[in-house]
């Protein structure tokens, strides 16, 4: 790319406009390429398949919006998960990734290309990530001059780790096209501050809405924007170019919002959207003050104009508040709690807290997803103090924000990529511009120039000083360009090389498909997820409810094609509890709630044998937690751990441990493979009891090649009536305990 | 069969239609005549012997019977009788005259009574009408599908599995037969049940059946009368998977341009053997693999294919299924499938798989005019001991777009077909489509050729590039045209 960026700085001087547009149309085209091609590791190594868990969810919604419309897409209630609650599907996601995918799908038939929606969903991701390192181009383009930056800008937004994490092909996310449209927005809402111009606040009001519609990251324009606004007016530089372009955008952008029925009328009601208003009513203040000003000139007035303000403002928030209080207006939620108070989630919502992407970032996170632009990045901003016009005002709050938001939750690391690129390519494109520029000042026109100023600084200075006896050294020589130019080289380099390494061995894994590789170097593939959602969907009743923990609920609905009870849409934490508590009680606790709930099979993840760490036992603590957030007297977290504070599955495990559903069905079993005496879990690294767990409520239906999946049906109620251990026991030929008073049916005796 | 065609991926969605077709509607093309039909007695079978092979996973009859004209004129029309409910099994019925097997088969066709009769026929035309008292030897043969009972319905994971075939003794005849035998041929010597017929029946007043090694034999019996019948069942050890597809959908593309004949096979298999009587467990059948003893579950399926196929891919609902091996190799390519778990009795699975392969191993150009002729098998599909029954086989010959003229010749009994138009990749008209559907066939029919004949204008092939051209060119135009509007409200501003 720094070979790219020479030449156009090289035929700046040589060749016209429109050459050097040409090039960097090419070069912009060339980016977009390496945007795409790097991302499709995956495809090239597994094949084209949805990845990890949300996009299972998408596409499973995308099916049904191509297959049944728009309108049926819109009324979508799904009886097939949260059984037997139901989800109001069509009002509680955000359709804009599903109706893009639908509508490139619809475009594409249109043009007699038949290509299947299943591709088209893998593909999203990268072919958006083009179109994101083009707006990334603009945007930074509009921050400096130099176009040199612009286009490092996009390079590095093409290819950055960060952005790379949530969108290579097969992660169908609603990220994949929020990034794009989250930075489009930024560079219309630019556009529109620079000009005051309401065609680009329109413009960005429309891509606000687009960006409404597909992610819930919208938030963040939604403040980000009347912050800029905000700073800008305090700062000081009112001015009417600002009030056009932020009623313009506020307005539209509200109205168009609001369409989307899962926001519907939050942006009036909700604490989060009202920095937006506020700045809105506040704008009008300034404009009519500044107006009255204009008219009325007088010191004194002004005063009292300036305390109205302040006081409206004092009113107005102070209303907001009382408000708020009173519940018109909703409170902040949960998980944004979490982003002031990362202590917040971990007490408060547990299921928040469960997701590893809600934790807090680790510090090596940044230097990973981010390389050399995390040190470049400060520098990128601190060139915007130098100047600070309104845009790059912009740039600065940005940055500072989105720092935070992103060491507080892993994937808000998201949201800093783009301003981190921009940053470090005016950084960058700083460094290059000034170094690799080839002129040399005429020493004559120097010496011209330096003339006064050489004669006095000989004057002050001792002759002996290096500086002043030879001028020309520093940035001019071509030692030190060399030097610079070629460091820099090296650097790029490396993060070209650092970006794919990443690329390639991070975030390049369906994880539905595990690869391993054999003695002999050659790839094995792990298949048991599908294996199992395969088995489900080909040889159980159409309406079979599944029961697993609600991470592989889109799975099961997108793969097996099985009512769930729940899934990784999280809307009802009882009914999660619920689930976990079947999960974390003795079978004859769970067997009531399972037939309450109507369960037929259920599924639980198991790595021991593999030693593959994502599994349930090891998620096995929050099933605890969450569940005890609903019934603290009768799932205890303290129970599953041993007197000195240890989880342990072996030997010394906890009696409620044992005598758990979840630690059952995963080791049910799992002795009979072993040695007598030496199962062993490869995943704790724990000895298990020679006498493995019995089951009497539920048989263990389908296991998996690598057993990583474990399929149990939930047994019917006895023939005699009797509770299911009495009549395991009896087939067993154990005898029948005396308490019971039950009897079996009379036999007749025939001798 | 609804479970997975519901929700597997748009294009099996078309199929949805015929993989909910009954078997007991066979698409035949039926002359229906009144229940009062009784063939007429022209006909007697002066001896019968049939043979009731149970080797495979269907059972195959054959008849051979020397036929004798009892009528003072000369006849061609010998009738077969069936059950209605065993005529809906029944597949590749054929006939050859037994002297002269080469010569092809005979035409047949099903003729049937008004809904309520039990009994439907088949007509057999013989070539050459038989004059009064002659006699002549044909050999009928036929599969019958679906037709053996797992009994125990339900095993345990590791033991033998026992099917039940029902039948009757006498070979089904709308003619007197005078003498008559039924052999049975078990594939092993363990037949725990049989039907023993009285020793009176029998015309050598010997025990019935006779068993020697792993045949049996019913009869001799003299004069049967028409339409009789004697059931008996036989119950033997068949540990082997009993696979049965419900529908298979089979798509030729022919690519003049690419010189590519892409195949593509879309599979829904069911193992119609036991099930399993407690649920499946991992750790037995892990350990039995070590020993691989006979199982009733289906592990693999062998798809040998054509030499020179290559790009094979294995995938079902969702998605590439990884357990698959490809050997290719100069007289054949082997394509070793592995389904993603073992098929279990009842058990289903559903697949696709596809290959290409250079079409001019199967296309020639004929010296006349812009004719080709396309030779390709009717059915590929996968070879296994056992045998694998199809109860629907819909073959689609994609030809390219602006073929016409379309016919086509087989010896596999075609039930229907159709031509149509199937629109895709930048067409504009639609590639010309010939739709064959047969019913009942086994695997025994994986060599019969299908032969299409079809004209391809020269001009045809270069409809495509033009198309495109063309509209690339109408996008810049438009472009362009767009792009000089000056569609600014405000004054100019002058430099």
């Amino acid at each position: 790319m720094a070979a790219a960026v020479e030449d156009g700085q090289f035929l700046k001087q040589a060749t016209g406009r429109n050459t050097r547009g040409l090039l960097r149309v090419i070069i912009l085209c060339l980016i977009a390429g390496a945007a795409v091609s790097s991302r499709l590791f995956s495809v090239i190594r597994f094949e084209s398949i949805i990845h990890e868990f949300d996009p299972w969810f998408n596409f499973r919604a995308t099916k049904y919006l191509v297959q049944n419309g728009f309108y049926s897409f819109w009324d979508w209630f799904d009886d097939r998960t949260w059984h037997p609650l139901g989800r109001v599907t069509g009002g509680t996601l955000y359709p804009g990734l599903m109706v893009t995918s639908g509508a490139i799908y619809h475009l594409l038939r249109a043009l007699a290309m038949p290509v299947d929606i299943r591709n088209i969903c893998v593909l999203l991701a990268p072919a958006f990530s083009g179109l994101t390192a083009f707006a990334t181009y603009l945007l930074t383009s509009e921050m400096v001059p130099s176009p040199s930056a612009g286009l490092l800008a996009a390079a590095f937004m093409g290819i950055t780790p960060g952005y790379i994490s949530r969108s290579v092909a097969g992660s169908y996310d609603n990220e994949a096209i929020a990034i794009f449209l989250l930075v489009f927005t930024f560079f219309l809402w630019i556009k529109a501050v620079k000009n005051g111009s309401m065609f680009w606040g329109a413009l960005a009001a429309l891509f606000y809405g687009y960006m409404v519609s597909a992610w819930g990251g919208y938030v963040f324009i939604t403040n980000l924007l009347p912050l800029h606004a905000f700073v800008l007016i305090c700062m000081g530089r009112y001015s009417p170019r600002l009030y056009v372009s932020y009623t313009s955008w506020y307005a539209l952008g509200t109205l168009a919002s609001m369409q989307i029925p899962f926001v519907g009328f939050l942006p009036i009601r909700s604490s989060e959207h009202m920095s937006a208003l506020g700045v809105f009513g506040l704008l009008q203040l300034v404009a009519f003050v500044d107006w009255v000003r204009a008219q009325l000139p007088g010191k004194q007035f002004q005063m009292l104009l300036r305390a109205l303000v302040l006081a409206v403002f004092v009113i107005g928030v102070g209303g907001l508040v009382l408000l708020t209080v009173s519940g018109v207006i909703a409170p902040w939620t949960g998980r944004f709690y979490s982003l002031w108070d990362t202590g917040y989630a971990k007490i408060h919502i547990p299921i928040i807290a469960s997701v590893s992407e809600h934790q807090p970032t680790a510090w090596p996170a940044f230097f990973f997803d981010l390389s050399m632009m995390i040190w470049l990045f400060p520098a990128g901003v601190y060139m915007c103090f130098r100047t600070l016009t309104d845009e790059q005002v912009f740039i600065v709050i940005y940055a500072v924000l989105a720092s935070y938001f992103a060491g507080v939750m892993v994937r808000l690391m998201l949201t800093l990529t783009p301003i981190v690129c921009v940053a470090s390519a005016m950084a960058f494109s700083q460094i290059l511009d000034t170094y690799l520029d080839a002129k040399t000042p005429k020493p004559a026109t120097e010496n011209a120039s330096a003339d006064t100023a050489s004669v006095a600084a000989a004057a002050v200075l001792p002759d002996g000083l290096r500086s002043t006896r030879n001028p020309i050294v520093g940035i001019y020589s071509y030692a030190s360009k060399v030097t610079v130019v070629g460091a820099s080289a090296v650097y790029l380099l490396l993060f070209v090389l650092h970006c794919t390494w990443v690329t390639s061995n991070a975030y390049s894994s369906p994880s539905v498909v595990l690869a391993s590789k054999l003695p002999d170097g050659s790839q094995h593939i792990i298949d048991d997820y599908r294996e199992a959602y395969y088995w489900l969907r080909q040889n159980t009743p159409q309406n079979a409810k599944i029961m697993s923990w609600w991470d592989y609920g889109y799975q099961i609905g997108g793969m097996a094609d099985r009512p769930t009870l729940v899934d990784n849409n999280t809307w009802n934490n009882t009914h999660i509890a619920t689930v976990g508590k079947a999960m974390s009680s003795r079978e004859e606790v769970s067997y009531p709630i399972m037939r309450q709930h109507e369960v037929d099979y259920v599924l639980v993840v198991f790595g021991g044998l593999l030693g593959y760490s994502g599994d349930d036992i090891n998620k096995f603590l929050w099933m605890v937690r969450i569940a005890e957030g609903i019934w603290p007297d009768e799932v205890k977290e303290r129970n599953f751990f041993t007197p000195r504070g240890e989880y342990r599955v072996d030997e010394e495990a906890t009696p409620t441990m044992k005598a758990s559903l979840m630690y059952k069905m995963s080791y049910y079993n799992y002795n009979a493979l072993f040695p007598a005496g030496q199962a062993q879990d490869r995943v704790r690294g724990a000895r298990l009891p020679a006498q493995g767990p019995e089951l009497s409520t539920i048989e263990e239906a389908f296991t998996s090649e690598n057993w990583i999946i474990r399929i149990y049906k939930v047994k019917d109620l006895d023939n005699f009536g009797r509770d299911h251990q009495s009549a395991v026991s009896f087939d067993k030929g154990h005898k029948k305990k005396r308490s019971t008073k039950r009897k079996g049916p009379r036999v007749l005796r025939v001798e | 069969m609804r479970s997975f065609t519901l929700a597997s991926c748009i294009a099996a969605l078309s199929s949805l239609a015929c993989a909910e077709l009954n078997l007991s509607e066979p698409l035949l093309s039926k002359q229906v005549l009144p229940s009062t039909f009784t063939p007429p007695q022209v006909f007697k079978n002066t001896n019968l012997v049939r043979t009731t092979n149970l080797d495979k996973a269907y059972p195959r009859e054959t008849i051979n019977v020397i036929i004798e004209n009892i009528d003072s004129k000369p006849q061609s029309e010998y009738y077969l009788p069936f059950d209605a409910s065993l005529l809906s099994k029944v597949g590749g019925f054929e006939v050859r005259d037994k002297k002269a097997a080469d010569k092809g088969t005979f035409k047949v066709q099903v003729v049937g009574f008004d809904a309520e009769s039990s009994t439907e026929f088949y007509r057999i035309h013989l070539p050459e009408a038989l004059a009064p008292g002659a006699q002549q030897t044909i050999s009928i043969s036929y599969a019958v599908l679906s037709a053996l009972q797992p009994v125990p319905a339900q095993l345990g994971q590791t033991e033998k599995q026992y099917v039940q075939y029902t039948f009757s003794a006498y070979a089904p005849s709308a003619y007197l037969t005078e003498k008559q035998r039924t052999k049975v041929k078990f594939p092993n010597t363990d037949v725990p049940d049989y039907t023993t017929l009285p020793a009176e029946l029998n015309d050598e007043k010997k025990a019935d059946p006779q068993k020697q090694g792993s045949t049996f034999t019913y009869g001799l019996y003299n004069n049967v009368s028409a339409g009789a019948q004697q059931p008996v069942s036989v119950r033997y050890e068949f540990t082997k998977p009993i696979t049965h597809a419900t529908l298979l959908e089979r798509d030729l593309e022919v690519s003049h341009w690419g010189g590519n004949l892409a195949s593509e096979e879309r599979y829904w298999l069911v193992n119609q053997g036991a099930g399993l009587k407690n649920q499946f467990s991992r750790v037995e059948w892990q350990r039995q693999l070590y020993m691989n003893p006979p199982t009733f579950a289906l592990k693999g399926l062998n798809l040998p294919l054509a030499p020179g196929a290559v790009d094979p891919y294995f995938t079902d609902d969702i998605g590439n299924v990884s357990t698959s091996k490809f050997r290719a190799g100069s007289k054949e390519a082997l394509l070793e499938l592995k389904p993603r778990y073992p098929l279990f009795g009842t058990w289903k699975y559903s697949f696709r798989v596809g290959w290409n392969a250079d079409l001019s191993l199967y296309l020639r150009k004929l010296s006349t005019a812009d004719t080709y002729v396309l030779k390709v098998p009717f059915l590929e599909g996968p070879r296994a001991g056992e045998g694998i029954s199809y109860a629907r086989v819909s073959l689609r010959v994609i030809l390219p777009e602006g073929a016409e003229n379309v016919r086509f010749s087989t010896t596999v009994p075609i039930v229907d077909n159709s031509t149509s138009l199937h629109k895709t990749f930048m067409d504009t008209l639609g590639r010309t489509t010939l739709t064959l559907t047969a019913i009942n066939l086994s695997d025994e029919f994986r060599d019969r050729d299908l032969f299409v004949t079809y004209d391809y204008p020269w001009m045809a092939g270069y409809r495509k590039p033009l198309v495109i051209a063309m509209g690339i060119f109408a996008v810049f135009a438009v472009t362009w045209v767009l792009g000089s509007i000056d569609t600014s409200i405000g004054k100019k501003k002058t430099v």
